[in-house]
């Protein structure tokens, strides 16, 4: 069986033709298969993105591929909710579910296995799959990370979206990525919104409790102009799974994305949300809400290039940590020299619950244009004593007092996120991570309680 | 023996000693207030009473209806029925006004109030105290005018229902209508069951509630006492005269 590094011409060409991909899929996988050769694993030693992270430790790429497919059909919190969701479900390497309501199909949105869609609708997949991926030379999305053009060559199963030019959908296309057999996982889905399209994209990510799996993820959107899109992306891995994510959107003009992430789950997960402002007027929010716990590391790294005139991003990541968690933040905000009138900010904010966990933040700016606005910022503490005094002092327990505060932290981040359930589904998933810690060792942040006698 | 009853109360914070040996007495029924320059420990003694967040109680006794609050979490004090309207109330972002009152209301009282009979009698307090419903989605305090902070004070108080309530200086930073409001509210609340303690720089709430005793702190001891024409005085007059009693050792 193959590995990551035991990959051939051979084993690939059979893979493409056992899955009836067209030529030029299969020529594009060899094309990719060929970088990889040139291109060494990330390094903690001697690459920069995997500098402050053990991955490279951890990244064992010689687990098998994992290509079987599975009988597990892992929940989904979108089965809760009274709207019917298109959905395509991932188990151990394979597509083995797609349902699509007729509503939707009656639209002429497609949900449907990425290789079937490059044979039938090859003028839409074969400009785009591998468009962010390997055009660009900057940045982190590009040919230069083999974790990346892996997946190009190698991936298994994939997912096509395609909602046409002025199709708005209200319920959102639900995609599950499980791994219940150890091993490596290489999904990947490509998403095409037409012009003044609107839709929600949820990816589920879940896997077996004791499951040990590498899961090298790509997904690729493209909106086009005043398309608006949300992409949701739960991390719920159990702890021995380790998520590579390269997410990245292409935004055209006046398109606004809101790309918000919830990573609670995974063992070692690096998570790169990434924005390409094309199109003049471009809006995108990379949002994140994170809870380490004992084991975790989370390295975040949100990277927006703003490559047209007038385009706005707003990052906002939060966090909380206990146990001997760590978080890296890595926000990296690009300015191009002829994105005149860009409008950026970029923040991030930690709660440090217990002693022993750490979080690292560097929000980053790369500037090449004068004329535009910019603000970034982040910040560490814990929790307030005196929000605590005062919610206690209402008779409020320690205990429920301290859920309502770090829960409270969070919510900054949902603002004006009405999508269904996901703000719920976030919160419970925090929640539950609270509920089940030792309160009684979070820490106390009493400088407040001076400050305000100052007041 | 009073309702609240303290004896030789001392108080310290950053190793300062701030209250020297208070002594007071309080009923349920009564309202006292409590005046005194600025520094003198009035809030010190507010915050003693509701559960010290900075404060080492190093001496004393302090019985509510016979029991020891020393001894007691704040949690524990407000499930009493003890309530301290802060003078500087706190923002807790990110947490909604109704779900902090639901959470408190259900904490004192020890039962689950279904969510319909609680939001009733929440637009019902708010609309007495003048309080607008977009409050109800905001979190708590956050972006509040003074004015509006003290008037969430006297909500909680309304929606908690205590038997001892501690104001300091809830009436500062409000304007005439705002304090007739916040008054009537209190008032409201009075009866046989609430003993209320009134801490004020200014005698014009005490135009609206009117104390049965005056108590004068200074250098955090009790100093003086009266009716409440104290009161007056001290606002005409001033603390000049206690200041000089008290340097002259009298
Ligand atoms: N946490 C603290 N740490 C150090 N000193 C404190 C602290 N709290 C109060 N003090 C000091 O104790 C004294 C009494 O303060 P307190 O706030 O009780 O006065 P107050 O009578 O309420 O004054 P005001 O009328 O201005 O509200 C002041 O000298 C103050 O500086
Ligand atoms: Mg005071």
């Amino acid at each position: 069986m193959t590995s990551l590094t035991t990959l051939t011409e051979e084993a690939l060409t059979g893979a493409s033709n056992a899955a009836d991909e067209p030529t030029w899929l299969r020529d594009r996988r060899l094309a990719a298969y060929k970088r990889t050769l040139d291109l060494a694993w990330p390094d903690s030693r001697a690459d920069e993105f995997w500098r402050s992270t053990p991955f490279a430790q951890r990244l064992d790429v010689e687990r098998e591929i994992v290509v079987g497919g599975g009988s597990v059909s892992p929940a989904s919190f979108t089965a809760d909710l009274d709207v019917e969701v298109a959905m395509a479900r991932i188990v151990d390497g394979a597509l083995v579910e797609v349902t699509v309501p007729a509503a939707m199909v009656a639209q002429g949105v497609l949900v449907t296995d990425l290789s079937t869609a490059a044979a039938e609708h090859v003028e839409l997949v074969e400009p785009a799959l591998g468009a962010l991926t390997s055009s660009n030379t900057e940045g982190t999305g590009s040919g230069a990370d083999r974790t990346i053009t892996v997946n190009d060559a190698a991936w298994t199963a994939g997912v096509f979206i395609h909602v046409p030019a002025e199709v708005e959908l209200d319920t959102p296309i639900v995609i599950q990525v499980h791994a219940e057999t150890g091993g490596a996982h290489l999904p990947r889905v490509l998403a095409l919104l037409g012009h003044h399209a609107r839709a929600s994209v949820y990816l589920e990510h879940t896997s077996g409790a004791d499951t040990d799996a590498l899961v090298d993820e790509v997904v690729e959107v493209i909106a086009h102009d005043a398309a608006q899109l949300d992409v949701v992306s739960f991390q719920q891995w159990g702890s021995h799974v380790d998520h590579l994510a390269l997410q990245k959107v292409q935004a055209h003009r006046d398109s606004r994305i809101r790309h918000l992430s919830v990573t609670v789950g995974g063992r070692t997960v690096r998570f790169l949300p990434e924005t390409d402002l094309v199109g003049p007027g471009a809006e995108t929010r990379p949002l994140g809400v994170y809870f380490a716990d004992e084991g975790q590391w989370f390295d975040l790294q949100p990277y927006v290039r703003h490559l047209a005139p007038h385009a706005t991003s707003d990052v906002l990541f939060k966090g909380a940590l206990q146990g001997n968690s760590r978080t890296v933040f890595r926000g990296n905000i690009f300015v191009d020299k002829d994105a005149v009138g860009t409008d950026t900010d970029e923040n991030n904010k930690s709660l440090i619950l217990t002693e022993g966990a750490r979080a690292d933040a560097t929000p980053f700016l790369e500037i090449e244009c004068s004329d535009i606005v910019a603000g970034h910022g982040s910040a560490t503490g814990q929790i307030d004593a005196l929000q605590l005094y005062y919610l206690t002092s209402r008779g409020i327990p320690r205990e429920e007092a301290l859920r309502l505060i770090v829960t409270g932290f969070f919510r900054e981040v949902f603002g004006d996120v009405d999508l269904p359930g996901v703000e719920d589904a976030a919160l419970t998933e925090i929640d539950e991570r609270i509920a089940a810690a030792d309160l009684s060792r979070f820490q106390v942040n009493d400088a407040s309680l001076k400050d305000h006698h100052d007041e | 023996m009073a309702d609240l009853e303290i004896r030789g109360l001392k108080v310290e914070a950053d190793n300062t000693e701030i209250l020297r040996g208070v002594d007071l007495d309080l009923n349920q029924g009564q309202t006292i207030a409590l005046m005194g320059p600025n520094g003198s420990g009035k809030s010190t003694l507010a915050y003693a009473i509701a559960g010290p967040p900075a404060y080492e109680v190093t001496g004393g006794t302090m019985t509510w209806k016979g029991t020891e609050l020393n001894e007691l979490t704040p949690d524990e004090r407000a499930r009493l029925g003890v309530f301290l309207a802060m003078q500087y109330p706190v923002e807790v972002p990110g947490v909604s006004l109704t779900n902090f009152l639901r959470t408190a209301v259900n904490a004192v009282r020890e039962e689950d109030v279904p969510v319909r009979e609680f939001m009733q009698t929440l637009r019902a307090e708010m609309a007495e105290l003048d309080v607008d419903g977009s409050f109800l989605q905001r979190s708590v305090n956050e972006g509040f005018s003074g004015g509006e902070k003290k008037r969430f004070e006297i909500l909680q108080a309304a929606l908690l229902k205590p038997q001892l309530a501690v104001l300091d200086e809830t009436d500062s930073g409000l304007d005439v209508d705002a304090l007739k409001t916040v008054a009537e509210g209190v008032n409201r609340l009075s009866g046989p069951d609430l003993g209320v303690l009134i801490i004020t720089h200014y005698t014009r709430i005490l135009r609206y509630i009117t104390p049965d005793e005056v108590h004068v702190m200074f250098e955090g001891r009790i100093v003086a006492s009266g009716g409440p024409e104290l009161a007056d005085e001290l606002e005409t007059g001033g603390y000049e005269g206690i200041r000089a009693a008290h340097a002259a050792g009298v």
